[in-house]
């Protein structure tokens, strides 16, 4: 049947219980209502569907074992007839016709075109899988759905009675529960059959179901058995695992017409198109002529075809698809992304055809996961609640350690924090204090699992002192305070961090989060410059950022003595290295203002966008709240709107003498 | 694949020589010879005269400038597709800096004196190599600019 708005009153018939031994009942009087039966029968080492004679002919007894590239039939503990899952065979076959005579044409005689009408007996689909049946609803979509129609569709379609039958078991290769289409029957059939031990769980889902049903030796099933047809579906269901996560596949692939995965897997294709003749949804054919010698009546027949045939997309011209890789890309793009703008549906069912069937492994739900990974839902944090927010109050942290960076900078470990200062941002700051020492602004640099690290550089009393402490030492900390890097509004783009001498400290745990999210990224990439090789800081770090495969690290300096084998030039010289397109680049810019200038000049100029540009800024700060007016630039307070600022947001300030 | 058609291939990967025509991508493949440099291998001499220009094509090269009391320093270094010793495009001029492999590299060197006489007489190839001199010379210029500003400076 075709799906129809009747089926919710026939989903709701009732249920009965046909013995094991009854099953022949059901082909008899599928038979006595005049129609050929097609079903599931043992051939060559496979279930294939074809023509059933008695309930003797389908395979009772069997099970198959499907992976990728691997399919092979064992004999089963039990008698059960459907114990198994799909074969190579899919129902189109029968709808739609590997081979088709759709037309003759004759020049002898009368000079004219035929085409035969199609003339189909009743049939009935005999063990339909839930798959299966949306598989026939895509072809409806395709053939029936739009402004011109496929008659020889529509008859055989017409013609066929759907005796679905509900999964009670998956292959490894099974993956409707991420298609939404099994293994529960939800309509599209006439009547639909659960195994269980004893026998089957019946039910009718149309008039012409019904009729068949009502012939049945049945009796209603019993609680349990009810029960255990339900059971039996959901181990399918729990045999499949966790669903894929395919929310928004047609766009994340439309996003990734260029990855470097089609080359890889074309590398591995051999272009046999199994896949597209055991698709169930697969349509595309070809028109064959067939002449007589004589030239004087000619046959058209349509033949299934496949779009990694080489000729599929050829003209006089040339190819279209020329590469393997653009007939993979077209073939996995149309099935998962614009079959969805053509027939307002997926092209795919789950039944895992595709990758039984395919000689060298190829996996679809591996390639999807490789060329276009779900995006994880972007969720901006906000900062933490700062303690000890008012100037004067402040909660005390432990040194735990203190690592020399540079002949004046130095970065100290504090643990023993109050869990607020453990749950701010990269890119925040807190305020310092010694006993008799004023309080002074410090970046964290970095987020250590229960400890902080600030790095300071010897420019004053505070500092200095801050220095000069031993591991034990006890200091006043107030925040996190300020804004923080928006790392989010780099995802998908390619993360770019400039940093300058000391203003890696608060590029530090940005770096840190950039690389344990790599994958969200198109790149990540450090540009560092200082004055000298002995004016860098983190040099572990910048070896270990170095190895790491996810960052691409560069890094020069202003001079150096012969000693140095590195880049020597100034910061902004590395920005000739950029070879992406700009316009994807968000970038983070720390420095000495002059440097930030440079900086932010030369990334604008490669064609970054200023609005995806984002800077920290200094100014003095005696309060941190916004409250003392020291850090005043424009019409903001750099403690309280930054110290990080998206460059548009600044205006001119950023530029201007004397703000 | 003959040396010229190597060496254009290697020009085609640097911004110098990428966009040149192919006539004077082999002008300057055959005025040129391919040298390798050696790990600390000096290749000019600040204050000698200029008599060769060179295109980075692989390694790294330091311009050394030798400042009294505190030795040679390193004002810039040399990457893959930029130039060294464009002093050699004018006549009787002193190189400005030591130039010295600071990893093993290759370069397209071209003698001076060559050079200028086909840049005489070969005015194709000079509308195209001159402008490309003079951007190297310049992005020396910008970078030497930012180094006096100190950019580090507080």
């Amino acid at each position: 049947m075709i799906a129809s708005p009747a089926l919710s009153q026939a989903a709701a018939a009732r249920q009965w219980f046909l013995a094991r031994e009854d099953l022949g009942a059901l082909v008899e009087a599928i038979r006595d209502s005049g129609r050929r039966i097609i079903g599931p029968t043992v051939r060559e080492g496979a279930i294939v569907y074809d023509e059933i004679h008695s309930a003797a002919d389908l395979p009772a007894g069997w099970r198959d074992e499907q992976s990728a590239g691997r399919y092979r039939l064992e004999h089963a503990t039990d008698q059960r007839v459907f114990g198994y899952t799909v074969g190579p065979t899919s129902w189109k076959r029968f709808t739609f016709p590997p081979n088709l005579t759709i037309a003759s044409a004759r020049r002898a005689n009368a000079f004219g075109f035929e085409q035969p009408a199609p003339d189909v007996p009743p049939v009935a689909f005999l063990g339909v899988r839930a798959c299966e049946i949306a598989a026939l609803a895509i072809q409806d979509r395709v053939f029936l759905g739009g402004q011109f129609t496929d008659e020889d569709f529509r008859v055989r379609r017409s013609a066929a009675l759907i005796v679905a039958v509900q999964c009670t078991t998956s292959s490894s290769t099974c993956f409707c529960t991420s298609m939404g289409t099994g293994p529960e029957v939800r309509g599209g059939h006439d009547i639909v059959l659960t195994e269980i031990d004893e026998g089957f769980v019946i039910q009718a889902g149309s008039p012409d179901g019904a009729a068949i049903v009502a012939k049945l030796p049945k009796r209603p099933p019993s609680h349990a058995e009810a029960g255990a047809a339900i059971d039996h579906v959901e181990a399918a269901r729990v045999q499949m695992g966790e669903p894929l996560p395919m929310t928004g596949i047609g766009e994340r692939l439309k996003l990734q017409l260029d990855h470097p995965r089609w080359a890889q897997v074309a590398e591995r294709c051999v272009e046999c198109g199994n896949c597209t003749m055991a698709c169930p949804t697969c349509f595309c054919t070809s028109f064959i002529e067939r002449s007589d010698l004589d030239g004087k009546s000619s046959t058209t027949e349509r033949q299934w075809d496949s779009c990694f045939d080489v000729a599929f997309a050829t003209v006089a011209g040339g190819d279209f698809r020329a590469r393997p890789r653009d007939r993979y890309r077209q073939w996995l793009t149309h099935k998962f992304s614009t079959w969805w703008d053509q027939f307002d549906s997926s092209g795919c069912v789950g039944c895992g055809r595709c990758i039984t069937w395919c000689p060298v492994r190829i996996d679809v739900r591996e390639e999807l996961a490789a060329i276009a990974p779900p995006i994880a839902p972007v969720i901006r944090p906000v900062a933490v609640e700062p303690v000890a927010a008012s100037p004067g109050a402040y909660s005390i942290a432990r040194l735990a350690s203190v690592r020399a960076e540079t002949e004046d900078t130095t970065t100290l470990t504090l643990t023993d924090l109050d869990p607020a200062f453990l749950s701010g941002r990269p890119g925040q700051f807190v305020m310092v204090a010694l006993p008799a020492f004023p309080a002074v602004p410090i970046s964290i640099s970095r987020f250590r699992a229960n400890a902080i690290d600030l790095t300071i550089r010897a420019v004053g009393p505070t500092s200095t002192a801050l220095g000069n402490l031993h591991p034990g030492a006890k200091v006043g900390l107030r925040g996190p305070l300020g804004t923080f890097w928006p790392m989010e509004e780099a995802y998908g783009r390619h993360a770019v961090v400039v940093a300058g001498g000391v203003g890696l400290s608060p590029l530090h745990g940005l770096v840190d989060a950039l690389a344990a999210n790599c994958d969200r990224f198109e790149s990540v990439s450090l540009f560092y410059g200082s004055r000298t090789p002995q004016d860098q800081l983190f040099r572990e770090d910048l070896a270990a950022w170095t190895a790491c495969k996810a960052l691409d690290v560069a890094v020069t300096v202003d001079r150096a003595g012969p000693e140095w084998k590195g880049r020597v030039g100034v910061v902004t010289t590395l920005f000739d290295m950029i070879s992406w397109d700009c316009s994807k680049v968000t970038a983070f810019v720390v420095g000495p203002e002059r440097m930030m200038q440079a900086s932010v000049q030369g990334l604008i100029s490669k064609g970054v966008p200023a609005d995806r540009i984002y800077v920290s800024m200094e100014r003095h700060m005696e309060c941190g709240i916004g409250l003392c007016g020291h850090c005043q630039m424009g019409g903001r307070f750099v403690c309280k709107d930054g110290p990080v600022f998206r460059l548009n947001d600044l205006g001119d300030t950023f530029n201007r003498e004397g703000i | 694949m003959d040396d010229c058609a190597a060496v254009i291939a290697m020009l085609n990967h640097t911004w110098f020589g990428a966009d040149l025509s192919p006539q004077t991508q082999e002008r300057l493949a055959r005025l040129g010879e391919i040298q390798d440099f050696e790990t600390d291998e000096v290749i000019l001499h600040e204050g000698d005269d200029a008599n060769e220009m060179g295109i980075l094509l692989s390694g790294r090269l330091a311009l050394r400038t030798l400042v009294p009391e505190r030795g040679p320093i390193t004002i810039l270094s040399v990457e893959p597709g930029d130039i060294f010793g464009w002093s050699a495009v004018l006549a009787d001029t002193q190189a400005q800096s030591t130039v010295v492999a600071t990893e093993s590299s290759q370069a397209l060197v071209i003698d001076g004196a060559k050079l200028r006489a086909a840049l005489k007489e070969d005015h194709a190839l000079a509308a195209s190599l001159y402008p490309r001199v003079l951007k190297a010379v310049a992005r020396r210029l910008r970078a030497t600019r930012l180094q006096l500003l100190d950019l580090f400076a507080r």
